[in-house]
């Protein structure tokens, strides 16, 4: 019996030692190198480079068709590459994908929840993948439900929701297990400004409390602004302005992010 | 791992299941379908019978003899039914009464019946039935006339050949022709006709089972596939931390769980709407199987199972790959359309005709199709044959794996996402 706990202590702090060393160690949580993605005749990426500190909010804007939405694929294991290397806590997402798929917690731009089953249900099945243990589990589907703030309608089918709610089910999934690294892809479309605010709060104190580290794209530049620690700037595949928001706007000598966003893309 | 599987599973099973199309066209019209239609047969039967209780005839005799009298006797005594005599000359005069009345024939017995049929001349006896617009019941009620009228006749030829012979019968049917079989290498006290009936519930029915057991399950694969692309939670799905294989197997369980229920409800609704049948041949088809040596062992149907088992899952996997190309449940369902042709063909062949039988390039393209060795299998029952059976197995056990390693390797990369992505863009370009 003693034997036991001290091998599965001993097997998670192995498991657990590539992580802590590769975020102690070099602080970076994903490291992004010269990353091209073709599809067919599109470029879709172009020599994209860009890194993500522990502990930290980045922010990826850049207009339609800039890449974003590739990018935070790769990065979440769905694509694969065509050239370039794309690192999460030292792990590279191809070879070692499902380590990688361990630490993360994807949210897809577009996205769907099983319309037959209820919100709880829906909670309770993903959630069980990252979280055997059924008295954790519960506190993670609480969790899930604070986050989603969709109250009794959570033991309502999906198919009965309306796209917000649908969109917070999800961002509420997508947070409720305080994941390592969260990717998130346009995590507030679709909410009414109440709501945002509320997934803007709540992203902002799992950082802050849980070390959660966040890599998002948003087209809403008050948003980026409120959230990001640094933001990267690309067009066509490629970075094309990066840093603070703060830096971004005096570099650019704007009065906030969206004219940034405009001299640079115009200029590009 | 294992827990990952089981947390697919039952989430594959409770989508489907509450699928209201699924639900409905699985579960539900099976089940209630076969039983409905049984007692809709059975309803209109019954009708039929009511209505034979009190038929009637008409008669017009213009013979006015004996043997008239004898044959209107005859009809009420022997054939059950209501007899009236009509009285005119000819059948045209009552023909539009008869129309209006509730008769169900018109016997017109012709003039010098009775003298001919003394004096060895043959009469004609004309017969009208009234047609009303042909259900079954009416035809019932024809052969419920006709038959005694021939069981009259049979009764004049005996009287004739008994004047000369003692015993007509012998006669007329001087040979007893007595129908045996071989089976397996023994002679057996059995029809081959009631051999025959046997083993075409299991020739035309295994076949249709398993068919529709395999055509439910490639649906079900398909759909669980195809709604996560349409649902739009396949991204989410696959950025899991649990292995595509694993979420392979819980697509494939999962479909098989309810497509086996959908089997079941469909067996249920079928007995249900055997049982509900009035006729007694059920009884005369009940032949000692295992008396004779044709009754399947447990080894057969260990066979038949492995068989079955082997081919539902190379049906699903084709079901999976066939599905990744599809951008919706629909496409996937049209696609799918042209997977069952492989299944139809073998069913239908081997049902009319024996593999063997068969000239050898056909034979091997119908080995090839994975589909026929289930139903080789379950003919491998009766006659024992498990060559073929078990040899099956191994190479559809071979083509399962094909099929599967290509789906997990679908799974396994970004191809499950973007064909459909790009399907979805060409079409738009199309526009
Ligand atoms: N599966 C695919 N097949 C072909 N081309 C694709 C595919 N996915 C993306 N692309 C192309 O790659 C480019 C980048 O697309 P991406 O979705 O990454 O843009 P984005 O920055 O997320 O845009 P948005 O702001 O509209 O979400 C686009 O030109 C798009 O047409
Ligand atoms: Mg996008």
């Amino acid at each position: 019996m003693l034997f036991r706990t001290h091998f599965e202590i001993f097997k998670s702090i192995r498991a657990l030692l590539p992580f802590v060393l590769g975020a102690f160690s070099l602080g970076l949580v994903i490291e992004v190198n010269e990353l091209m993605k073709v599809f067919g005749k599109v470029k879709a990426l172009d020599g994209l480079s860009f890194h993500v500190e522990n502990g930290e909010i980045f922010g990826l804007i850049g207009p339609n068709g800039a890449g974003k939405t590739t990018a935070l694929r790769i990065v979440s294991t769905l694509l694969l590459p065509t050239s370039g290397s794309v690192k999460v806590f030292n792990r590279n997402v191809v070879h070692e994908a499902s380590d990688v798929r361990k630490i993360i917690s994807y949210l897809p731009e577009e996205a769907g929840a099983y319309k037959n089953l209820s919100g709880d249900e829906y909670l309770g099945f993903m959630a069980k993948f990252n979280t055997p243990n059924k008295d954790e589990l519960k506190t993670v589907v609480a969790n899930a439900a604070e986050i989603s703030g969709l109250g009794k309608r959570l033991k309502d089918k999906v198919k009965t929701y309306s796209k917000g709610m649908k969109r917070r089910l999800l961002v509420a999934r997508a947070l409720m297990n305080k994941p390592k690294l969260a990717v998130l892809d346009e995590p507030t479309s679709g909410l009414d400004v109440l709501h945002a605010y509320h997934v803007r709060g709540i992203i902002k104190q799992y950082v802050r409390e849980h070390g959660v580290t966040v890599l998002l794209s948003s087209h809403n530049m008050l948003e980026v602004e409120y959230l990001c620690d640094r933001v990267a700037l690309i067009n066509k595949g490629k970075i094309v302005a990066e840093g603070t928001p703060a830096e971004l706007k005096a570099k650019y000598n704007v009065a906030n992010l969206e004219e940034a966003f405009a001299k640079v893309v115009h200029l590009a | 791992m294992l827990s990952g599987l089981r947390n697919i599973i039952a989430k594959e099973v409770k989508e489907l299941i509450r699928d209201p199309r699924i639900l409905l066209g699985i579960v539900l019209v099976p089940l209630l379908m076969f039983p409905l239609m049984g007692f809709m047969i059975r309803t209109s039967q019954e009708a039929a019978m009511e209505s034979m209780k009190n038929l009637s005839v008409a008669v017009i005799d213009l013979d006015n003899d004996v043997f008239a009298q004898n044959l209107t006797d005859f009809m009420e005594f022997y054939g059950n039914l209501k007899v009236e005599t009509l009285d005119a000359s000819s059948i045209d005069e009552v023909a539009r009464d008869v129309q209006d009345s509730n008769v169900a024939a018109v016997i017109v017995i012709p003039e010098d019946f009775s003298e001919n049929l003394t004096n060895g001349v043959r009469v004609e006896l004309k017969v009208y039935g009234v047609f009303r617009g042909g259900g079954i019941a009416e035809g019932g009620a024809f052969s419920a006339v006709n038959s005694p009228l021939q069981y009259f006749e049979q009764r004049l030829v005996n009287q004739k050949l008994g004047e000369v012979w003692p015993d007509p019968d012998i006669v007329l049917n001087p040979i007893e022709i007595s129908p045996k079989s071989i089976v397996k290498g023994e002679p057996v006290d059995v029809s081959p006709d009631t051999l025959f009936a046997v083993a075409m519930t299991q020739f035309l029915g295994f076949p249709l089972a398993i068919m529709m057991l395999i055509i439910l399950a490639m649906q079900l694969a398909a759909t669980s596939v195809a709604s996560e692309k349409e649902e739009k939670t396949l991204e989410t799905l696959l950025s899991l931390p649990i292995s595509r294989f694993t979420l392979l197997m819980g697509k494939l369980t999962g479909s098989v769980i309810v497509a086996v229920l959908g089997a079941v409800a469909t067996i249920v609704g079928i007995l249900y709407y055997m049982g509900s049948f009035a006729f007694g041949a059920s009884t005369q088809m009940m032949v000692d199987l295992s008396a004779i040596g044709l009754a399947p062992g447990l080894f057969g149907y260990a066979v038949l199972g492995l068989s079955l088992f082997v081919s539902l899952l190379s049906a699903l996997a084709l079901a999976v790959v066939v599905s990744v190309f599809a951008e919706d449940v629909r496409g996937a369902q049209a696609l799918l359309s042209f997977a069952y042709l492989p299944l139809f063909i073998p069913m239908l062949v081997l049902m009319f005709t024996d593999i063997n039988a068969l000239p050898p390039t056909l034979r091997i393209v119908l080995l090839a199709i994975p589909f026929t060795h289930p139903m080789l299998a379950a003919r491998a029952m009766t006659t024992g044959d498990y060559f073929t059976a078990i040899w099956g197995i191994g190479y559809v056990t071979i083509f399962t794996l094909a099929i599967l390693y290509v789906a997990a390797r679908i799974f396994a990369t970004e191809k499950i996402l973007t064909m459909q992505l790009r399907l979805r863009r060409r079409k738009i370009r199309e526009e």
